[in-house]
């Protein structure tokens, strides 16, 4: 049987469905030639992947990891400068255009851009569900079970906790990672919902975990929580029930 | 996500230096169109497509300025140790830089990247047999200038 070329490529892609690739696979037991097309769109296909795996293990520019974190909003007129430089000594004008940061910086829409930008990955403490973010891991514990005041080894402190206008408990986090977080997470269930995730400073010392945290948290904050955040006693009562309403909880 | 985002650029530039400017801007336009991601649906994706575009729209830019863009030091590091290992791999990249952008940045979705061909044709926007005859086309050359490719290392 003759197959066309694009079909056998489709073949060392895995695009093929069960049928069309039992097809391919009889054929090439039977046919030395097809199963050295298939041969060779697999070698073609590896040595492409072996020409480019390399940049994945190349450290990340300064410049871009910076960017991603949220911290250069006072260096995008030096990088445009720089780059500017840069475009010149190679007597090419740049066409690129550096968008205004600043107006940006405060957005929340941004604040979670950024914080799943940097946190993608197996070990990343939350999960996407059809709903959103959902916490996991050590965030997700820290937000069950840590008070404000509770110091200690965890790399999740505590800000502050309150209830929303629709009456969910939120609390607000802070994650000392290697690109530090800050966000605002919300009880949906037995689920917290992360609503904001944004590049934050690292806490230092005694510093509130509010005063580190970014504009996008504060800002959330302000536009969710119904009355005052919660003093340490509720805090831990709220904890205590198990982020339940008090009527659920059998006493 | 970066560095998948950097060996993408990689790809599509052909250019170290040209690999992470693009980064950079899609990066910054990713940020002010933060609001249209939509949490849930694949951010790589969607930072692909915008990279993709803005590649493009780079490449207009340049030819409209009629400058002829020539391109220098291929590749850097590939990461490998062996003197011959790299030479085959450069001679890939090369190889991969001599291809029409359309062919390049479909192989550097699939084969690169890893997509499906139903993922690539939707963030490239074009119809599946569109895509696989760019793939078709990009592979039949890059086997033309690269021999038969049957000794891999």
């Amino acid at each position: 049987m003759k197959f066309p070329d694009e079909m056998l490529m489709a073949y060392t892609d895995g695009e093929l469905d069960l049928v069309a690739r039992a097809e391919i696979e009889a054929a090439m037991a039977k046919d030395p030639a097809i199963a050295r097309a298939i041969e060779r769109h697999r070698a073609l296909a590896s040595r492409v992947q072996s020409a480019y795996r390399g940049v994945l293990d190349e450290p990340v520019p300064e410049r871009l990891a910076k960017l991603a974190s949220g911290t250069a909003a006072t260096s995008v007129v030096d990088l445009a400068a720089r780059r500017a430089a840069r475009e010149e000594a190679r007597t090419v004008i740049g066409g690129w255009r550096i968008p205004q940061w600043a107006a940006l910086a405060a957005s929340v829409a941004v604040g979670l851009f950024v914080g799943v930008l940097l946190m993608r990955g197996p070990s990343a403490p939350y999960e996407e569900s059809a709903t959103g973010l959902v916490a996991r891991g050590e965030l997700d514990q820290a937000l069950t079970t840590r008070l404000a005041s509770t110091s200690g080894e965890s790399n999740v402190r505590i800000g502050i906790s309150f209830r929303d206008r629709g009456g969910a408990f939120c609390r607000t986090f802070h994650m000392q990672r290697e690109a530090p977080l800050a966000g605002l997470a919300c009880r949906s269930g037995e689920e917290w919902q992360v609503r904001v995730l944004a590049a934050a400073r690292a806490h230092q010392g005694e510093l509130r975990p509010a005063a580190a945290m970014p504009m996008a948290v504060l800002q959330a904050v302000d536009a969710a929580i119904e009355g005052e955040p919660f003093d340490a006693a509720t805090e831990a009562a709220a904890r205590n029930a198990g982020w339940r309403e008090p009527s659920d909880v059998a006493e | 996500m970066l560095p998948q985002l950097r060996r993408f650029a990689r790809v599509i530039t052909r250019n170290v230096q040209d690999a992470d400017d693009l980064v950079q801007v899609a990066v910054e336009k990713a940020l002010t169109r933060a609001e249209q991601w939509r949490p849930g649906s694949r951010l790589d994706s969607w930072m692909f497509g915008i990279m993709k575009n803005a590649w493009i729209d780079e490449i207009r830019a340049r030819r409209r300025r009629e400058r002829v863009y020539a391109p220098e030091e291929a590749g850097a590091d590939v990461g490998d140790d062996s003197a011959e290992s790299r030479d085959i791999l450069l001679s890939v990249q090369s190889a991969m830089e001599r291809l029409p952008d359309e062919q390049r940045i479909a192989l550097a979705l699939v084969l690169v990247a890893g997509y499906s061909y139903k993922d690539s044709a939707e963030l490239l926007g074009i119809p599946i047999g569109t895509l696989t005859s760019r793939l078709a086309r990009g592979r039949e050359s890059l086997q033309a200038m690269l021999g038969s490719g049957e000794a891999t290392r």
